[in-house]
């Protein structure tokens, strides 16, 4: 057992941990008030203690950094005994996106408090409880480098979220919330198998070496036997009978599908508009946000790195799916007369693009789908903030219900117009550095055609149409319903706190990306490396 | 033909201290017997009381037998083993045995049927199971598996000592009978596979059996047909005692009808000596049935297929039951068939011990987390016993949270959610069904946790998402009940956050 | 002593032993379905006895004395429940134990 004491990376970890120890020992009617100021507390402490953990990251190095390896427990496996380890650390992609999931969650804080669902359903404690849970196995899925321990986080964020969607989401919140936890679960499961082939192999659960340890990644690529790591039998026929019979291809399988549930790819994306539209606002800014990404990241960490060759064999595969969901999920969106379904349904097109940029395996495809990543979480959660905040006031998720809004709140139809012109890519903000540098990722990868990019960019002109389209309903034209309470047209104080971060980000990464974009360089480039010949 | 033993040779081979944790127990039956007989009628709590002190002094003596990290020490001129496997189990079916009576005291007097003859009865049995998990002879086996059965027939119906005619009553008397019959039914397999392979052995002792089964099985003679059959009933013998498909159509009836609290122990200490049994037979007995070198042994097959047959129907017969007790028990016998995928994966050498320890976590778990379950179906049934329906748990987390969270947190570790005892037991079971080579079962056992997610998941649904019409139910149940709640929920809190304990506490298993 | 072999008496009490099986699961009277098991067991102490005879050994007798033993206390169990089963429904068919349907 090697204690390297408390890296910051643990720190940061738990502390939604603390948060939610508090929560629990504070009663539940006599300290509403204070109990949503301690959950919005923490998770702010929870974002200066990233932002240091970014201070402190130095992105000329490749390695994780602000590693802690702790042995957990050993699991007696025949004649060999494998350790289970805590095992977290951070690099430039692991790093930007636990960046991203504690600066979503005071946000997503911030617009719950005051919401009225807590008037109808109560359990305002319950609900702060589960945020701090979740924000806990968020962020811990991002710095687990150890296979179980992984999966337990992985697992262990379905439950709040389950719970927040089934106790404060909307009318069918039953159903969604089931088939959410079912769909997922039933992705990620077959993950589990997949780890313990894994570990059962290679004797060990840790995927980065690190303290001596080999890991995971360091025996495939420097295995030098016959054939590849997995498949140590060489296979002259690999290309033809690749894709289906070799157990790389399988392992790759057990993890994309939990992954790919996750993203969600196209023919896995049907759970995502029913939890969308029936989560509570923070929930649906939550799940755009970061939960998604969750799947994404997961592609990159794990699937990439442990089964290069299965990765170059099913990369025009993967990516053809996410070009259909790009277009798809434009087209459906387009369709859409329910605003919140449309922004769900935008989901599964601008994720089509993080998946086309991995799967371009190269280091502008992989630098922009990760910083896509972060874009999608800030534009599309605040796309669903501000059908939150329409909700609220209005009670309504049908387009036509709205019009007019400008006239009536034009701060709030500037800002929406700023976030809807960044998901759609405008140049000079953030969403569009993310998709042309997918875009040319795309051009230039060895693995793809030209095809992909050009259905590519026809996904980007679709976002324009659907978007802009919502954006016309909703903000233009006669205000036709009005509000018997002229105050509520005034944004609350909490809503424009929500906000500023968001316009903030929006800008920044917009104009100044190189300072994303050097944070994963190195990080990137050694991911990349695995696919050089 | 024999020589007359002398005392202190008596005393060597029958070894008595390391049997002392059963048979205290026994003695301790005795003497609840009678001072229960002499205790006034408002005096009767102190039965209840004094059966957990004997569980506590057994519970101490077993730690003190087994505490020395010593190999395994034989006993009862090698009836009895002594060895890391028994201690575990002893552990595991006297913390199950407290929570129940803990459960009954509640119950008993709900349904003013209390009696002291009942904690004499569940000592006996778990005294029955306690013999069981150390039984390393033919003759143990079918003696304390009877000394486990008998009893709970008893306890199975009575609820019908006080004759009023009642639903409650009739299906109690029902569930005793039925579940009498079968397990005589079983019993006889389980003695007529004892008679074939001592037929074919000569021998009645499992280590010995281990060593002459692989030279018999390759032969062409009747003994190997008797050793092949005798193997082939005792497994049937066993399967009814631990309900695996298809010797499982006695456990809905019987689960349902009986007492709750009696569900719960059945569910767990009858499972439990049926699946030590099962292992020493098969792993320190009957691995020898190797087809070929470096072969999985001959019966792993029938065992996977079994496995197969209980996850499916278990899980998804499950899913149409109305009841919470027949959910549970169509649940239980889910339960039994991740322990078989355990049991299977015994059957590649190299991974027996691997695979024996998985099932042990898995016990552990499992007994926390259905005796928790059943606790909390316990306490929202009404006076005459209704209530236990699903329907019925609608809006507990508004009427009472803590139960409720209690309740989800056993429906997620029953489902195998990550942080639970549940998860824990899991992944060690399909990590060494991996090891073993059985990918198929390992995905048929994944993917029918998803199927078990759904009814499990009913049951959150309906204690959160959804609120109750009617008028909320009064708390009925006493400290007692809490208590027993309260511990199912530590252990499978504990053992599910602190992965390494469980591991930690099987790591010395070994019965090959 | 040996005129016969072991084979002889293990087809007998397989014979008896389907019987019983068959008996329990057919008969549909409490009492009878309790004798069928009663034979099961039977059958299964003669095959420990003419195997002892074979080995020549004593753990077959005294694996028949636990049977026997263990089978009085079952009949006193089991025919407890049945006298119970007959005082409440005057009947102990067990067809008409259907309390409980799922």
């Amino acid at each position: 057992m090697d204690l390297t004491g408390l890296s910051l990376t643990t720190i940061t970890l738990f502390i939604p941990m603390i948060g939610l120890a508090v929560l629990l020992f504070m009663n539940g009617e006599t300290q509403r008030d204070n109990i949503k100021w301690v959950a919005f507390g923490t998770s702010i402490v929870a974002f200066v203690a990233s932002v240091l953990m970014w201070v402190n990251f130095d992105p000329s190095v490749a390695e994780l950094q602000m590693v802690q390896r702790n042995t957990w427990a050993e699991v007696s496996l025949g004649e060999s005994v494998i350790n289970i380890s805590y095992f977290v650390g951070v690099d430039g992609i692991s790093l930007l996106l636990v960046l991203l999931t504690t600066f979503i969650m005071p946000i997503a804080i911030l617009g719950s408090f005051g919401s009225q669902i807590f008037e109808e359903r109560g359990r305002e404690k319950l609900y702060y409880i589960f945020m701090m849970l979740l924000e806990w196995s968020m962020i811990g899925v991002f710095v687990i480098h150890d296979l179980i321990i992984f999966y337990v986080f992985w697992e262990v964020t379905l439950v709040p979220m389950y719970f927040l969607i089934g106790i404060w989401g909307a009318e069918e919140r039953i159903y969604a919330a089931v088939k959410f936890f079912l769909y997922t679960m039933a992705g990620s499961i077959l993950m589990l198998i997949a780890i313990l082939y894994v570990g059962n192999k290679s004797g060990t659960f840790s995927t980065y070496s690190a303290a001596g340890d080999v890991g995971v990644i360091e025996m495939v690529h420097t295995y030098e036997g016959e054939g590849s790591y997995w498949d140590p039998v060489a296979d002259e026929e690999e290309n033809a009978g690749f894709l289906l019979s070799s157990v790389e291809s399988f392992l790759f399988l057990g993890f994309l599908v939990a992954f790919a549930i996750k993203v969600p790819i196209f023919p896995f994306h049907s759970w995502l508009p029913d939890a969308h539209v029936q989560a509570p606002t923070a929930g649906s800014v939550i799940l755009a946000g970061v939960l998604l990404k969750m799947g994404t990241y997961g592609i990159v960490r794990f699937n990439l790195t442990m089964f290069p060759e299965a990765a170059v064999a099913w990369a025009p595969t993967i990516a053809f799916l996410g070009v259909v969901g790009i277009i798809y999920g434009a087209w459906v969106s387009y369709a859409q007369d329910n605003v919140k379904k449309l922004v769900a349904y935008s989901s599964v097109s601008h994720l089509g693009f993080v998946v086309l940029g991995i799967f371009a395996l190269n280091s502008q495809g992989l630098q922009g789908a990760t910083l896509q990543m972060v874009n999608h979480g800030i534009s599309t959660g605040g796309l669903f903030l501000i059908v939150g905040m329409l909700y609220e006031r209005w009670h309504t998720k049908e387009m036509a219900d709205y019009g007019g809004i400008w006239k009536v709140m034009p701060a709030f139809g500037a800002i929406s117009l700023v976030i809807s012109l960044s998901s759609m890519g405008l140049p000079g903000l953030n969403g569009f550095i993310g998709e042309f540098t997918i875009l040319m990722g795309s051009l230039g990868s060895e693995y793809l055609g030209f095809a992909f990019t050009l259905f590519a960019t026809l996904g980007v002109i679709m976002a324009a149409v659907y978007l802009l389209k919502m954006f016309q309903h909703v903000f233009m034209g006669e205000h036709e319903n009005p509000l018997s309470d002229e105050a509520r047209y005034k944004l609350q104080w909490n809503e424009i706190a929500a906000f500023i971060p968001i316009l903030i980000m929006i800008f920044w990464i917009g104009i100044q990306p190189i300072v994303f974009f050097n944070m994963l360089d190195m990080s990137v480039d050694s991911i990349v490396a695995l696919f050089v010949p | 033909m024999f020589e007359t033993p002398t005392i202190a040779d008596f005393l060597a081979q029958s070894n008595l201290a390391s049997t002392l944790p059963g048979t205290l127990l026994v003695l301790w039956t005795l003497i609840l017997v009678l001072v229960d007989l002499f205790l006034p009628e408002e005096r009767q709590r102190w039965t209840p009381i004094l059966a957990c002190i004997g569980l506590g002094i057994s519970f101490l003596v077993n730690l003190f037998v087994y505490s020395p990290a010593e190999s395994e020490q034989i006993a009862l001129y090698g009836m009895f083993v002594a060895d890391a496997f028994t201690g575990f189990l002893n552990v595991v079916i006297l913390v199950a045995t407290l929570i129940a009576i803990l459960m009954s005291w509640d119950y008993l007097n709900r349904a003013d049927i209390h009696r002291g003859e009942y904690y004499v009865l569940a000592l006996l049995s778990s005294a029955g199971a306690m013999f069981m998990v150390g039984a390393n002879d033919l003759i143990i086996i079918f003696v304390a598996l009877e000394l486990l059965s008998i009893p709970l027939y008893i306890l199975a119906a009575f609820r019908s000592i006080k004759n009023d005619g009642s639903d409650l009553a009739l299906k109690s008397e029902e569930s005793g009978m039925k579940y009498f019959i079968l397990g005589a039914f079983s019993s006889a397999f389980l003695v007529f596979g004892s008679a074939l392979v001592y037929g074919a052995t000569g021998t009645t002792n499992i280590p010995e059996i281990f060593s002459l089964a692989g030279g018999i099985a390759g032969t062409v003679s009747s003994a190997a047909f008797y050793l092949i059959i005798g193997a082939a009933l005792l497994f049937v013998g066993l399967g009814f005692k631990v309900a695996v498909v298809p010797f499982h159509m006695w456990t809905p009836d019987v689960y349902e009808g009986a007492p709750t609290p009696v569900t719960a122990f059945m569910s767990v200490t009858a499972k439990i000596g049926g699946f030590a049994a099962m292992l020493r037979l098969l792993v320190s007995g009957l691995a020898a049935l190797v087809i070929a070198d470096g072969e999985p042994v001959a019966w792993q097959a029938t065992v996977s297929l079994v496995a197969v047959l209980t996850l499916i129907l278990g899980n998804f017969v499950a899913i149409s039951q109305k009841n919470l007790k027949r959910m549970l028990a169509y649940s239980s016998i889910a339960h039994a068939g991740y322990i078989l995928v355990a049991v299977a994966a015994t059957g590649t050498a190299g991974v027996a011990d691997a695979a024996t320890q998985s099932a042990l976590v898995y016990m552990l778990a499992y007994m926390f987390t259905n005796l928790g379950a059943f606790a909390v179906v316990m306490s929202i049934e009404r006076e005459d016993g209704s209530g236990g329906n699903i329907e019925d748990i609608t809006g507990l987390a508004r009427s009472r949270p803590l139960m409720a969270m209690a309740m989800t947190i056993f429906m997620l570790s029953l489902t195998g959610i990550p942080l639970t005892a549940g998860f824990v037991g899991k992944f060690m079971v399909f990590a060494a069904a991996v090891q073993a080579g059985l990918f198929g079962l390992a995905i048929i056992g994944v993917l029918t946790s998803v199927v078990s997610a759904f009814y499990y998941m009913r049951v959150v649904v309906n204690m959160y998402l959804r609120d109750s019409s009617g008028d909320l139910q009064p708390a009925l149940e006493t400290s007692a009940v809490r208590w027993a709640i309260n511990i199912a929920l530590a252990g499978t809190m504990v053992f599910g956050v602190f992965y390494p304990l469980a591991t930690n506490l099987v790591s010395s298993v070994s019965i090959t | 002593m040996h005129s016969i072999g072991t084979e002889p008496y293990i087809m007998l009490s397989l014979v008896l032993f389907l019987m019983g099986a068959m008996g329990v699961l057919m008969r549909r009277n409490a009492i009878l379905v309790f004798m069928s098991v009663e034979l099961m067991l039977n059958s299964a102490n003669l095959a420990l006895v003419a195997f002892a005879q074979q080995w020549q050994q004593i753990n077959g007798h005294v694996f028949v004395f636990f049977v026997m033993t263990v089978a009085a206390a079952e009949v006193a169990v089991g025919l407890a429940l049945i006298v119970n089963i007959f005082r409440e429904r005057q009947s102990i068919n067990i067809d008409d134990l259907q309390q409980m349907q799922g």
